[in-house]
């Protein structure tokens, strides 16, 4: 291909349509079903049936080899359906899907355990569907079963397993494939606290490997993290392709922007943006600029101008600052930019930093402007939500 | 049309051939769940076919005595012992792919497997009951001859038959679940229209040449003559029988292969 790359994912185009509830469950459903496809046929590729909806509209992407892609967005947006379309598992109504290589899928990993059989049974049974040959599982056995944590429980029947244990030993299973795409659903709150961390570093291992990677999921922070690319689906189209901080900011900023509400704000808000890169480490300076103009004359007076950080994706209120603590004075009228200094004073994570226009004299938001996800990582062995800024030294003796 | 003939079948084999190793492990599974969860184990695939024949054995003999060329118990046993396996198979299959739902649903893999394993399970039971049949064959002193190398080619001939009908049932109940009932149904009425526990040529008239059409009375009546009558199988009739199973296996599979990309969709 003229020395370019090839994709390794393609979606081109593609359109899936669903039917809403089974077609049909008995012969006085089926008779009529049968008769009215025979009538008019031919409505099978285009228009919608009466009970027809579409999952995917005309939605396009491509993944290259050593990128991983972020798919966000609402429940019922077709994420799931992206997934299943890349699996094979079902086919695209229009368009065309294209995945080059071995494929990996990280889904519902515990779907093919069986109850009756032990751990050990169920690692082969399991590895067996997911496609790896049975010379490959006996090598990786002793890693997996490590991995999961169950090793002392290999030869008891999985129904006595908590279901924490299952998840696990699913979840081991499947990141021990070695694909040459991989995809990932939603799997990245399997387990305890202690076992999420693995399983994510485990995946962080997986995406360096330099293959194609397609995540799927509703922790932000963690497709922040993973991925450099991601889209945004809203019912069923793409509405957002770009980075993953910037889908990730427009996904968030469409779902809370009708928030506040004291009638037109006479300030607006259009762009904000970070002067350095959106990864610091916990404790370093962060500027964000505010882009704005005031539209009524002497607006500025009632209004002030600020930002509010969140946590992702629980959205919790972490801080917020706005320009009228500092005194400062917007313009009459116009035009202007704001720079916001920051100290990151804050444990490792993805946080969402929102551009406001605050009511002086209400003392609350008055309209929310656009966003910017700035991800924070650890500067030093700390934990904790906040970074306290440590230093240590020794007293005694 | 004749290229996409050859790439499904080139892609239905080369998939058969990269998960010959799941076909196996659910195969194993299967057989291994049903030694666990039941206490008899193995011994349902005698205990089955014994007790047709004890009850057939009494109404054939005492009831209603019919004339065999053989002891009644031992012609009617190498009539129940391919037809429990044809039976159980299909039974089996019919829920192989509603049974594993969340599987179908979730995972890619070719969903043959699950029709296919359930194949291999019957034709494992056909085995262990087999047994009883060479116990019987002792008992009766019936010899064998070197008519009974030709056993391999029946039984395979049975296999392809018994595949492709898996395949089709299977698939079919995933669409419509009446489909398991009707096929109980019709299960019991073929069994008595093959030469199961009596010669079905004693029908005759219009009915009986409707019965000589039947594959399964073909491929009985071979394991009859290779094990009992010590020859081969009438040509005619046994060729018949395999263009009959070779054409089920293909069509089947090829119907099968080209659906089943919708499958998760209708489950």
């Amino acid at each position: 291909m003229g020395g370019v790359t090839a994709p390794a994912v393609i979606f081109e185009g593609v359109w899936k349509k669903y039917q809403r509830g089974r077609r049909y469950d008995s012969v006085r459903e089926l008779v009529p079903a049968l008769a009215g496809a025979l009538l008019r046929p031919g409505s099978r590729g285009g228009e919608l049936g009466r009970q027809e909806f579409w999952a995917l509209r005309d939605v396009s992407f491509a993944v290259q080899p050593g990128e991983a892609l972020g798919v966000i967005g609402p429940n019922g947006a077709g994420k799931s359906t992206i997934l299943k379309l890349l699996s094979r598992i079902i086919a695209p109504t229009r368009g065309r899907v294209d995945v080059r290589g071995r494929m990996g899928a990280l889904i519902e990993v515990a779907a093919g355990f069986h109850p009756d059989l032990t751990g050990r049974e169920n690692v082969f049974l399991q590895g067996a569907i997911m496609g790896m040959k049975r010379a490959e599982i006996v090598r990786k056995f002793a890693e997996i079963v490590e991995f999961a944590g169950v090793s002392d429980f290999v030869d008891t029947q999985v129904k006595h397993y908590s279901s924490g244990m299952q998840a696990r030993l699913g979840f081991a299973v499947a990141a021990h494939l070695d694909p040459e795409v991989l995809l990932i659903d939603e799997v990245l709150a399997v387990g305890d606290l202690a076992f999420q961390h693995k399983v994510f570093e485990r995946l962080k291992a997986m995406v360096r490997r330099e293959i194609p990677v397609v995540i799927v999921s509703h922790q932000l922070d963690r497709v922040v993290e993973l991925c450099r690319r991601a889209v945004l689906l809203t019912a069923g189209r793409v509405v957002r392709a770009g980075t993953a901080v910037e889908c990730v900011a427009a996904y968030v900023d469409g779902e809370h922007l009708a928030e506040a509400g004291h009638g037109p704000a006479p300030v607006q808000l259009h762009a904000i943006s970070e002067a350095a890169p959106a990864l610091v480490h916990s404790g370093e300076p962060l500027t964000v600029r505010l882009q704005g103009a005031v539209v009524e004359p002497a607006g500025g007076s009632q209004a002030a101008v600020g930002v509010w950080v969140r946590s992702l994706p629980s959205e919790e209120f972490v801080f917020a600052t706005h320009s009228a603590a500092f005194d400062l004075v917007l313009p009459v009228e116009g035009p202007f930019e704001v720079a916001v200094e920051l100290e990151m004073n804050l444990g490792p994570g993805a946080y969402r930093v929102q551009a406001v226009v605050w009511s002086v004299p209400a003392r609350t938001p008055w309209a929310f402007g656009p966003s910017t996800i700035v991800r924070v990582e650890r500067a030093l062995p700390a934990y904790g939500r906040a970074y306290l800024n440590p230093r240590m030294h020794l007293l005694a003796p | 049309m004749f290229a996409r003939l050859r790439d499904d079948l080139r892609s239905m084999l080369r998939e058969q051939v990269e998960y010959r190793e799941l076909l196996l492990s659910v195969t194993r599974r299967d057989l291994l769940l049903r030694y666990r969860q039941t206490v008899m184990g193995f011994g349902w695939a005698v205990f089955t076919p014994l007790l047709n024949l004890v009850v057939f054995s009494v109404v054939f003999t005492h009831v209603v005595p019919i004339q065999t060329t053989l002891p009644y118990p031992i012609y009617a046993y190498a009539g129940l012992l391919p037809w429990n396996f044809f039976a159980s198979a299909l039974r089996f299959s019919m829920t192989s792919l509603t049974n594993n739902q969340t599987l179908v649903t979730r995972v890619y893999f070719p969903r043959e497997i699950f029709p296919f394993s359930a194949v291999l399970v019957g034709l494992v039971d056909f085995v262990v009951a087999g047994t009883v049949l060479a116990g019987l064959m002792i008992y009766y002193r019936v010899g064998v001859s070197a008519s009974l190398l030709f056993l391999p080619v029946v039984i395979a001939v049975q296999l392809m038959f018994t595949a492709g009908l898996a395949l089709l049932v299977a698939m079919a109940n995933l669409y419509l679940r009446d489909v398991r009932y009707a096929f109980d149904a019709i299960l019991v009425v073929w069994m008595f229209a093959t030469s199961v526990v009596y010669p079905v040529d004693r029908v005759g008239g219009r009915l009986g040449a409707l019965l000589a059409l039947n594959p399964m009375t073909l491929i009985i009546d071979a394991y009859r003559a290779v094990l009992l009558g010590g020859e081969l199988p009438a040509p005619g009739p046994f060729t018949a029988a395999a263009l009959v199973s070779v054409a089920t296996l293909g069509i089947a599979w090829l119907v099968f292969h080209r659906a089943e990309i919708r499958f998760a969709e209708n489950v």
